[in-house]
C-alpha cells in the first residue's frame, strides 16, 4: 500500500510530467487558455493513460520487444478514439472547444513515455497508481496555468466573468508568449515546492534517527 | 527469422483486431447520440437565425456556391405561413486549422440574418474563439465574431480589418470565415432572386 502511495505521489510533484519531466508541453500550452479546457484535457489524458497502462501492463509478457511501439500506439489510439467519441456524444461543447487536441493525445509523449518506461515493466496495480498520479500531476498544472491565463488574459474563469468590468484583459497571457511565461513560473513554483518537501522529509528522517539512537 | 516476422505480424494483428472490435462497440454506442447532437445544433441554429420561421424546406439542390473553395452542405428555404422569409445556407470551407462549417441566413432584403459556426478545428484560445459564445470582438457591445455579421447588408465589402473586426491574433481564421460567409450569402441571395422572378413558387399552399 505504501509503495503504491509513493508511486502515486511521484507524479504530482517530484516527477510531474509537465514541470519535471517536461514532456507533452505542446498541447499543454495550447489548451490552457480556458479552465474548462484544462479540466477536460486533464481528465481525457488521465483516462487514456490509465487504460493504456493497465492493458499494456496486463499483456506485458506477450508483447514482443521488437514490435512493442506499434502495439503501444494501437492501444493508445484505441482509447483516445473512445474518449473522443464519448466526448462528442455527451460533452459536445467541451469537445468543440478542445478541437484537434483530443485526437492528438495519441502522440502525446507523456502517455508514450509512461507506457514505455513504466507500464511495459511493472505490475498492474503499480500502473494504476502511476497513471492516476501522473494524470493528477498533469491536470493540476493544466488547471493552474489555465486559471492564471484566463483570469488575467480574458477576465473570466471557465467562461464566467469574475473580474470587474473596469478590468482591461491583458491579452499577452492568452497568446503563446504568455503561456511560456506562466509555464516558467509554474516550473519555479514546483522546484520550490520540491525543495521544501525534500527538506521536510530529510528533517523527519534525521529526527527518526535521533530517536533511534 | 521468417518465423519471427510471421509471429510478430500475428501478434500485432491480434492487438489491432481487438482494438477494432472495441472501437466498433463504442462507435455503435455513441453514433446515434452524436448525430442527434449535430441535428439539434443545426435546428437550434436555424431557429436562432430565423426566430419567426415555421418551416425550413430543404433546397440544397437549388443553390450553387460560386467559390470552388467553399462546399455547399445544405440549404433551406425559410417560410412562415407559406410566405418566404429568407434562405439559410450551410457550407464548409478551409480555415487555418482545418475544415470549418458555417450556417448563414439571408433575409429577403439582402441582409445577413445571422451567422453560426457549427464546427471547426482551429486553435483553442485563438482561431477557435470564432465559435466561443463568450469571446467578444467588440467588448463594449458584446458582439461575437459571427455575431457582428447580423444585419449586415450583402452590398458591404466583407473585408477583414475594413468592415469586419478580426479575432485578435487569428487573422487567417477571420479572413477564411468571412470568405465562407460571403460565398454562402451570395449563393443564398441568388436563390432569393429566383423568388422575385417567380413569385408564384412562393405562394401559400406550397409543400
Amino acid at each position: 500500500m505504501k509503495r503504491l502511495w509513493k508511486i502515486f505521489k511521484a507524479g504530482i510533484i517530484y516527477e510531474n510530467p509537465l514541470l519535471m519531466l517536461m514532456i507533452g508541453l505542446c498541447s499543454a500550452l495550447a489548451v490552457t487558455t480556458n479552465v474548462s479546457n484544462g479540466v477536460g484535457m486533464g481528465l481525457a489524458m488521465t483516462f487514456v493513460m490509465l487504460f493504456s497502462e493497465v492493458i499494456i501492463s496486463l499483456f506485458r509478457k506477450v508483447i514482443p520487444n521488437s514490435a512493442r511501439m506499434p502495439i503501444f500506439i494501437i492501444v493508445i489510439a484505441a482509447f483516445t478514439t473512445i474518449i473522443d467519441l464519448v466526448m462528442k456524444a455527451y460533452f459536445p461543447e467541451l469537445s468543440k472547444s478542445m478541437g484537434v487536441f483530443i485526437p492528438l493525445i495519441v502522440v502525446n509523449c507523456i502517455i508514450m513515455g509512461r507506457v514505455e518506461a513504466f507500464a511495459s515493466k511493472e505490475k498492474v496495480l503499480d500502473c494504476v497508481a502511476d497513471s492516476l498520479g501522473m494524470g493528477l500531476g498533469y491536470t493540476w498544472v493544466l488547471v493552474g496555468i489555465a486559471a492564471f491565463r484566463e483570469l488575467l488574459g480574458n477576465g473570466t474563469l471557465a467562461g464566467l466573468q469574475v473580474m470587474p468590468a473596469s478590468f482591461e484583459p491583458i491579452l499577452f497571457f492568452i497568446l503563446p508568449p504568455g503561456g511560456f511565461l506562466v509555464f516558467a513560473l509554474f516550473i519555479s513554483l514546483n522546484i520550490w515546492l520540491k525543495g521544501r518537501m525534500q527538506k521536510a522529509s530529510a528533517k523527519a528522517e534525521a529526527k527518526a534517527e535521533e530517536v533511534a539512537a | 527469422m521468417m518465423k519471427d516476422i510471421v509471429k510478430l505480424g500475428l501478434i500485432l494483428a491480434a492487438f489491432a483486431a481487438a482494438a477494432c472490435v472495441g472501437l466498433a462497440f463504442v462507435n455503435q454506442a455513441t453514433e446515434a447520440q452524436i448525430a442527434v447532437n449535430a441535428e439539434k445544433q443545426l435546428n437550434e441554429s436555424l431557429s436562432g437565425l430565423f426566430p419567426e420561421a415555421e418551416k425550413f424546406v430543404d433546397a440544397t439542390a437549388e443553390l450553387k456556391i460560386a467559390d470552388p473553395a467553399v462546399a455547399l452542405e445544405a440549404a433551406y428555404l425559410v417560410e412562415r405561413g407559406g410566405a418566404p422569409l429568407g434562405v439559410a445556407v450551410k457550407a464548409k470551407g478551409q480555415s487555418y486549422g482545418g475544415p470549418t462549417t458555417v450556417l448563414v441566413g439571408v433575409t429577403l432584403d439582402r441582409r445577413i440574418a445571422g451567422v453560426r459556426i457549427l464546427d471547426g478545428k482551429d486553435t483553442p484560445g485563438l482561431g477557435a474563439n470564432a465559435m466561443n459564445p463568450t469571446f467578444f470582438v467588440d467588448k463594449s457591445k458584446k458582439t461575437t465574431f459571427p455575431g457582428q455579421f447580423s444585419g449586415k447588408a450583402l452590398s458591404d465589402p466583407f473585408e477583414v480589418k475594413n468592415d469586419v473586426v478580426a479575432i485578435t491574433a487569428s487573422t487567417i481564421t477571420s479572413k477564411a470565415i468571412t470568405k465562407m460567409i460571403k460565398a454562402s450569402a451570395d449563393a443564398a441571395s441568388a436563390r432569393l432572386e429566383a423568388f422575385a422572378a417567380a413569385p408564384a413558387e412562393a405562394a401559400p399552399g406550397g409543400k
